[in-house]
């Protein structure tokens, strides 16, 4: 267990890394130049002091200050937004992100999951498929569609959810139910997926046989085996919605860090751009990683296999 | 085990729900604003957004201020008139003695000595250094002084540390006379500095630079004590006084008709004192490494504390109480104020939404007074509703902006073809071919004013600008045969540059050059950065463009196409239109300024064509019925001072 850890800690480091280098390559190969505004011009000579200042007239200089301030948790400044550093824009947004995130697998989970058990109960019946239908909506339709429709429906006509904004518990729902959806479908498909493989299998007959409450075989014994499946989607499905979720940020304007992602990359700032890569990058590892400890948890058998 | 889960995922979500809840207590402010890209700085020397100058005039006061229906001048932190000597060059501005900053302190002289100072220091100043180079005596002078100071220190830090400089850090330190004493010092290998601009040569010269036996680190040292040492005592020559705690005389170099109304902009706001707790210092002085001030950017926070620093301190009406990041502001009144009593909206609330459809929204819902900005996909639809009357809370303000193209008269070639835009009889050509009043109407059907010229008209008392040109095709033809292209033979294919909201109205354009002139079109559109580089750098034929009134003259326009003004994006350079500026510079009176101003005026947009201007914004605005004292204003200025809400 602890060398399974230590291996996976240290290809997670060796992963952020190159995804550091990765971006550091193409962010100094962008076209354009961040000090250029677009409408008045900068002296030139500030503009070189500037450069000079921020190390950005060297790149390799450029990458080790960077990496060695990023290794120290201290990204930088910004250069689009000069009163706050890279350090307070992430903690301001990054909660936000989080929160929505969480929230959004938490809803998806608690909905997926008993979706996806009675579907592979009741297969071929009313309920499975309509289910399925509703399951293909969900991935298939992109979050700027049915977020736009949720909030025409309930901020607009009904009148009972705030337009957008953050602050209060009402601005809650909206965003997570829409970012929950794609993650709800594939969670239902999965789990029924896994729970029709199970059901059919030897020890499930066992424990029919056995006089078992048809509940309990379903929910205990089944759903063990048929869940992990989901349980290794949900790694990278959590650091997802935690990070991806520039869409639904924008539409109902979330203050998260998707939207600064973007912003950055669309504005040169390339502290912004670097440090929003890293910690999403660190996210979607550290997610993977904890995943991994749990399905040793949850099977034991993993541990030896790896 | 689906309990388990069931366990784990519902008492998770409890507990997000319960730790959002205790972090968001946030109260309804007494009047809202969607600011929709939230604010960029609120450094009064480095802010350019039209937004943040709404925040700063809301939270300083400068020595006038605006008035909030005509924005002409009017008094702010000192007394109003200020006095004026008979050459009407120097004024003497008594502050109030009732003038206070947010904390209590009373607003001194040095306190607008400070702030203006950092609105023409290399390292805190941005934008707006020229309003002072332009028209204060000596100022031109010292940050002429400080710039190539801070060049030769930016090359001689880099050549220290073992870096090597590049050809433009190269440049700045050969031009510096402490390149005469490196010479010296070298011995046997002087190194003579290429002549003129040819990147290449300088190129060159910066490789060799590194390999001099030269102590950069003394050189740099050397320079750096003296140019901190000498700092001040330079900056005394530059015409801003503070002759007590409450007099501050301002020499200008010449009369300057709108000069009360350039002390009402963010550029000219006070700065309290407690901005130096956070100074950082460079080798004892308040500079860093490459001569640039430097300064701690937090200073603008309003719950910052270091060093003993109280947090931001203003001296306007209101003071900031809190700023999220790109979510909201607050404002709370100054209780210092000369005025606070007579405030009737206590706390402002700014709010931040990126969409500005879901703003529009949640004004349509209640929860925001006041939409400064309405520049959605729909926004020809918001024009007709405001101008039909059927939506009386949205307003048309016709602003002091202009949106022109500009045809690049300077580079011999683009991309490899030639520029066929040198010819003034090329651009006068491709005005002419486009119809501007049917791009306005029919293409963008926004309400904004059909622009002839560059100045808009009937917005600056006493100036008339010229009529301009009108849309000839068969004319554009002949010219364009006079010029050698007789159909539009032998022209290279046009590049058109531009961003991407302006899609629909280049389009239209290049359709009206193609189907006139018989010309081949590229359009070229870019990210805002990537146009931005390529306009400054001449990188285009034509190319989209825009400005803002600054103050109310002219000047304000006329100035960037001026022969090596740093916006002359065209790279438009004329005696005839240079030598009128200079006149009307040093004309007394008003009426003979305007004309020559005027005059001016119609040999660029009538004659030599550098720019085409196209249309004035009118920008829509919604303000809900129960707001009174907020007035739609050419300058999008609103003073939140004289607002109060109907109950």
């Amino acid at each position: 267990m602890i060398r399974l850890l230590a291996r996976r800690l240290l290809a997670g480091m060796a992963t952020i890394l190159c995804i550091y280098a990765l971006t550091f390559a193409m962010v100094v190969s962008l076209p354009g130049n961040p000090f250029q505004q677009a409408d008045r011009s900068m002296p030139p000579e500030v503009e070189q002091a500037l450069r000079a200042r921020y190390s950005m007239d060297n790149n390799w200089r450029y990458f080790r200050e960077f990496l060695a301030g990023a290794v120290q948790l201290d990204f930088g400044p910004t250069f689009t937004y000069a009163d706050w550093t890279c350090n307070q824009i992430i903690a301001e947004a990054l909660p936000v992100s989080v929160l929505i995130g969480l929230l959004a697998m938490l809803i998806a989970v608690q909905v997926g999951v008993p979706v996806g058990v009675y579907s592979a109960v009741r297969r071929d019946r009313w309920f499975d498929v309509t289910t399925l239908a509703f399951v293909l909506l969900g991935i298939s339709l992109p979050t700027f569609v049915t977020g736009t429709a949720l909030l025409t429906v309930f901020a607009v006509y009904l009148q009972i959810a705030p337009v957008g904004g953050w602050g209060t518990m009402a601005h809650l729902p909206l965003p997570a139910l829409t970012l929950s959806l794609p993650f709800t479908a594939y969670i239902a498909r999965l789990t029924r997926i896994g729970m029709l493989d199970v059901l059919g299998s030897d020890f499930i007959r066992t424990a029919r046989a056995k006089g078992l409450a048809p509940r309990v075989v379903v929910w205990k014994h089944a759903l063990r085996v048929a869940f992990l499946p989901v349980l290794s989607f949900l790694g990278p499905a959590t650091a997802q919605a935690m990070t991806g979720s520039f869409v639904v940020e924008k539409v109902f304007g979330v203050p998260g860090l998707g939207q600064h992602f973007v912003n950055a990359a669309l504005n040169l700032d390339a502290g912004l751009i670097m440090s929003t890569v890293l910690v999403f990058a660190t996210m979607l590892v550290a997610f993977n990683l904890l995943v991994d400890v749990l399905y040793a948890w949850l099977d034991p058998r993993i541990v030896g296999a790896v | 085990m689906y309990r388990r889960l069931l366990w784990v995922c519902g008492g998770l979500t409890a507990a997000l729900l319960a730790a959002y809840a205790a972090a968001s207590r946030e109260t309804r402010a007494d009047f809202t604003y969607v600011n929709p890209s939230g604010i960029h700085t609120l450094d009064p020397a480095r802010m350019s957004w039209t937004q943040d100058f709404r925040v700063a005039l809301n939270i300083w006061e400068g020595l006038t201020t605006s008035h909030p229906e005509t924005t002409a001048p009017i008094g702010g932190a000192a007394e109003f008139p200020p006095a004026l000597s008979p050459d009407r060059t120097t004024y003497t501005f008594t502050i109030r003695d009732d003038a206070r900053w947010s904390n209590g302190d009373p607003v001194t002289a040095g306190d607008f000595l400070r702030g203006w100072r950092r609105s023409m220091e290399p390292g805190t100043a941005t934008d707006y250094t020229f309003l002072f180079t332009d028209h204060i005596h000596g100022a031109q002078a010292y940050v002429q002084w400080r710039r190539e100071a801070v060049a030769a220190l930016t090359a001689l830090a880099r050549l220290r540390d073992g870096w090597g400089v590049d050809a433009a850090q190269a440049r700045g330190l050969a031009r510096h006379p402490v390149y005469a004493g490196i010479r010296a010092l070298a011995g046997a290998s002087p190194l003579t500095p290429p002549v003129g601009e040819a990147t290449g040569a300088w190129a060159a010269f910066a490789s060799q630079l590194d390999k001099l036996p030269v102590p950069w680190d003394r050189l740099h040292q050397m320079l750096f004590r003296e140019h901190a040492a000498e700092l001040n005592e330079r900056f005394a020559g530059v015409g801003i006084t503070a002759i007590d705690d409450r007099t501050l005389e301002v020499r200008l170099i010449r009369p300057c008709p709108y000069f009360l109304d350039l002390t009402a902009f963010p550029a000219f706001l006070p700065c309290h004192e407690s901005i130096e707790l956070l100074r950082e210092r460079h080798a004892g002085a308040p500079l860093s490494a490459e001569g640039l001030v430097a300064y701690d950017p937090q200073w603008t926070k309003p719950d910052f504390r270091g060093n003993g620093y109280p947090g931001l301190i203003t001296n306007g009406p209101y003071r900031l109480a809190s700023w999220r990041f790109k979510r909201r502001a607050r404002l709370a009144v100054n209780p210092y104020h000369r005025d606070a009593a007579a405030v009737s909206c206590r706390t402002i609330d700014m709010l931040v939404f990126d969409n500005i459809s879901a703003a529009l929204m949640a004004y349509e819902a209640g929860g925001v007074d006041f939409l400064p900005a309405m520049d959605v996909p729909y926004d020809h639809e918001i024009a007709r509703l405001a101008r039909s009357g059927e939506r009386p809370d949205f307003h048309l303000c016709d602003t002091l902006a202009t949106y022109f193209l500009n045809f690049n008269c300077l580079t011999e070639a683009v991309s490899d073809r030639p520029n066929p835009f040198r010819d003034p009889r090329v651009r006068r050509a491709f005005s002419l071919a486009v119809d501007r009043p049917a791009l306005v109407e029919r293409v963008l059907q926004r309400g904004d004013r059909v622009a002839a010229s560059l100045v808009p008209p009937a917005a600056i008392a006493g100036y008339e600008p010229p009529a301009g040109l009108v849309h000839n095709p068969a004319g554009a033809r002949r010219l364009l045969a006079d010029a050698g292209y007789p159909g539009g033979a032998g022209l290279p294919p046009v590049e058109l540059l531009y961003v991407p909201s302006d899609q629909r109205v280049c389009q239209a354009i290049a359709r009206m050059w193609e189907q006139e002139l018989s010309v081949r079109v590229e359009l070229r559109c870019k990210e805002t950065k990537t146009y931005a580089e390529d306009k400054a750098n001449h990188r285009f034929m034509a190319a989209r463009g825009n400005w803002y009134a600054d103050y109310y003259d002219p000047t304000t326009f006329l100035d960037c196409l001026a022969t090596g003004n740093g916006n002359n994006d065209s790279g438009y350079s004329s005696d005839r239109y240079d030598r009128l500026l200079a006149q009307a510079r040093e004309a007394t009176d008003a009426a003979e300024r305007f004309a020559l101003l005027g005059e001016a005026e119609r040999i660029m947009v009538e004659e030599d064509c550098p720019i085409l201007p196209i249309l004035h914004y009118a920008l829509p605005i919604a303000i809900k019925p129960h707001v009174r004292g907020l007035y739609p204003n050419p300058r999008l200025r609103f003073a939140f001072r004289y607002v109060s809400i109907r109950p």
